[in-house]
């Protein structure tokens, strides 16, 4: 199966929060409206100016909170969906502080408390379904389909017609996401995280923890050698005390 | 009892007790109530005071036991043997805070098994738990002859610390290498916040920037727990050990400074440091409290040679570290998170009460086990003496 990606076209939202409300009703949340993502908010259309503006999991390629998460609660999926698998996940929050998007939400306020973020309705797509949020969308502004084709139809867009900003977001943002989005006014302007690095946040750790095996060799040789010779040194001194005296205060020596 | 000594004791108990009184009832809030009721931690500020003092800070200053241990049992420093079990025992109780602290802060602490079977070998945390784990173990396996020495079987007793003894260079060995790994890895736990960590203290070097800050700073906790056993709690031990410790410390907070300095040049964010904002009063409150005034104090010969002086400058150390680790954990991540994090008071009582229970800890293990060399030990009180 190709991987798939969602894009959102900023231009063509006119804000009327189907998305959400579709959203929730696929995940059993409370219907209210929300102003931001929340614990039980994964999408929220935000408005700027003039703009409507939707803020979800942005389903890294290479997710920062998968490599974070020390239990593996999170992964890629190869359909394209970043998952979490709540019965492996122990709390510990690490994933929150390595988003780069600071999307997932905490359930701060229960005594087992649970992370919640976009799962791109990973169960849907597995039954061939759409995402609820794009099956929702009235207008086009959401569109689900291959990541490959998204990209060509948001390039295409692009080149049609000089209004659009000329990048789409999260092609290159973290090393390129599943979730992309098109949009006539600067992206800064619209609260999207300004600079993201753009190239994949887990090869920052990955090289620290590459040097792993080296640092336990060669350390561990190091201190060995190290207390080889502190050995050596308190032996001969040991011996030659022997020598000069007589042989009685040779009980510390180690066997 | 040596407490019937002091007439403000009175005074301490009132203190215990209050610390405890609060400890409980942020425990009762932590676990009853839940995070809203007991921390003011966000979706913004996942991680708060917890993570920085109670995470970074508790392992980071128990990192005298493995530098203590190495010195006498690697290295050769005799003269450190006599004050090698007080090190381990400190390093011993601070991971233990730093257990039972993880189990307030994690969300769902019944799980806190879950890494040794659901493995991620792409997490830092996952490193990270996996060597605490050992290297608690490590620690229970090194401290463990001063309370099995005092079993009344003999035979089991006698097997027990030949068995220890004939293990102690390897145990002190993957001490040392654990301990490493998991110092620094605590820094790069940061790495990934690239573009999130203020630039102050975002390095790709953090990982040796935290190694080499705690190792200092672990001899410096060990020196003031000494200072005040000797002072408070009658422990016999030739406390000039202290000024010799302190002449380790010193050139370990010189390295630390100089890849501190170097590190700043080169990622060239020296501007920062001059900038009107509050991240650069807290950059150079933690830069002259770890290292600028303890290393113009340990130049004295004078200081020293002073235990007292010696207790002051290791305590501004210490005070000068915890700032270090907020301001990566806290400060740094202020600006990017948009929200202004204060700890509950609740964070604080917990945290503090567990740090009480540790101390109390101590104070009863010295009191009550050898933990500093015996009288009747000749040969121990030879070494401390040469």
């Amino acid at each position: 199966m190709k991987t798939k990606a969602i894009l959102v076209d900023i231009t063509q939202c006119v804000g009327c929060r189907s998305c959400e409300q579709a959203c929730k009703e696929a995940h059993g949340l409370p219907p209210e409206n929300e102003p931001v993502l929340s614990a039980t908010a994964l999408t929220v259309v935000e408005q700027r100016g003039d703009k409507f503006v939707r803020r979800m999991c942005m389903h890294c390629q290479d997710p920062a909170c998968a490599s974070a998460c020390p239990v593996g609660a999170l992964k890629k999926t190869a359909a394209g969906p970043v998952t979490y698998d709540a019965g492996k996940c122990m709390g510990c929050r690490y994933c929150m502080l390595a988003c780069p998007f600071q999307v997932p939400r905490y359930e701060w306020t229960k005594l087992a408390p649970y992370v919640k973020k976009c799962d791109m309705c990973a169960g849907r797509l597995a039954n061939g379904g759409l995402p609820a949020c794009v099956q929702a969308c009235p207008t086009g502004a959401s569109l689900f389909g291959d990541r490959d084709d998204l990209l060509a139809e948001a390039e295409k867009r692009i080149l049609e017609n000089p209004a659009y900003v000329r990048h789409i977001y999260g092609s290159e943002e973290v090393g390129g996401t599943s979730v992309f989005f098109l949009s006539d006014v600067p992206f800064e302007k619209l609260g999207f995280v300004a600079a993201p690095i753009n190239r994949s946040l887990p090869t920052l750790t990955a090289n620290a923890l590459a040097d792993v095996p080296t640092v336990v060799l060669l350390g561990s040789s190091l201190l060995f050698g190290l207390y080889w010779i502190t050995d050596r040194r308190k032996q001969v001194a040991l011996d030659e005390a022997k020598e000069k005296f007589s042989p009685s205060h040779t009980d510390e020596k180690r066997s | 009892m040596p407490n019937l000594r002091f007439p403000k004791i009175t005074l301490w108990r009132v203190l215990v007790t209050l610390i405890f009184a609060t400890g409980l009832y942020a425990t009762y809030a932590r676990f009853l109530q839940g995070f809203a009721a007991s921390t003011n931690l966000s979706d913004a500020v996942p991680w708060g005071l917890w993570v920085g003092l109670g995470t970074l800070c508790g392992v980071g200053l128990s990192a005298g036991g493995f530098a203590v241990a190495a010195a006498a049992y690697i290295l050769g420093f005799e003269r450190y043997r006599p004050v090698v079990r007080a090190a381990v025992l400190i390093s011993f109780l601070g991971y233990l805070t730093v257990v039972v602290g993880m189990l307030y802060e994690l969300g769902l602490p019944w799980r806190v098994w879950h890494p040794i079977f659901m493995w991620n070998r792409h997490s830092v945390l996952f490193e990270v738990a996996w060597c605490v784990m050992l290297y608690t173990t490590v620690l229970t396996l090194e401290f463990s002859p001063a309370l099995l020495e005092k079993l009344p079987w003999k035979r089991a007793r006698e097997w027990y610390l030949r068995w220890h003894h004939a293990i102690l260079i390897e145990l002190v060995l993957i001490g040392v290498v654990l301990s490493s790994l998991h110092q620094s890895f605590l820094g790069g736990l940061y790495l990934i916040t690239e573009g999130k960590l203020y630039p102050l203290w975002y390095s790709p070097y953090i990982p040796s920037l935290f190694y080499l800050s705690a190792i200092p700073a672990g001899l410096a906790v060990t020196i003031m727990a000494l200072y005040l056993s000797a002072r408070s709690l009658n422990a016999r031990f030739d406390i000039s050990i202290l000024g010799e410790i302190s002449r380790l410390m010193a050139p370990l907070l010189a390295v630390y400074a100089l890849f501190r300095g170097v590190d700043l040049v080169t990622l060239g964010v020296l501007p920062y440091m001059f900038r009107w904002r509050s991240e650069t009063g807290l950059f150079w409150l933690e830069i002259a409290l770890f290292v600028l005034v303890p290393l113009a104090l340990l130049s004295s010969e004078q200081v020293r040679n002073n235990p007292q002086w010696l207790y002051w400058t290791c305590a501004l150390v210490v005070m000068g570290f915890i700032a270090n680790r907020l301001n990566v954990s806290v400060t740094g991540l202020q600006a990017s998170a948009g929200v202004h994090y204060v700890p509950k008071w609740t964070e604080m009582a917990s945290t503090i009460a567990i740090l009480a229970a540790a101390v109390l800890a101590f104070r009863y293990a010295v009191l009550y086990l050898n933990i500093f060399p015996q009288p009747k030990e000749r040969w121990m009180m030879k070494a401390a003496t040469d």
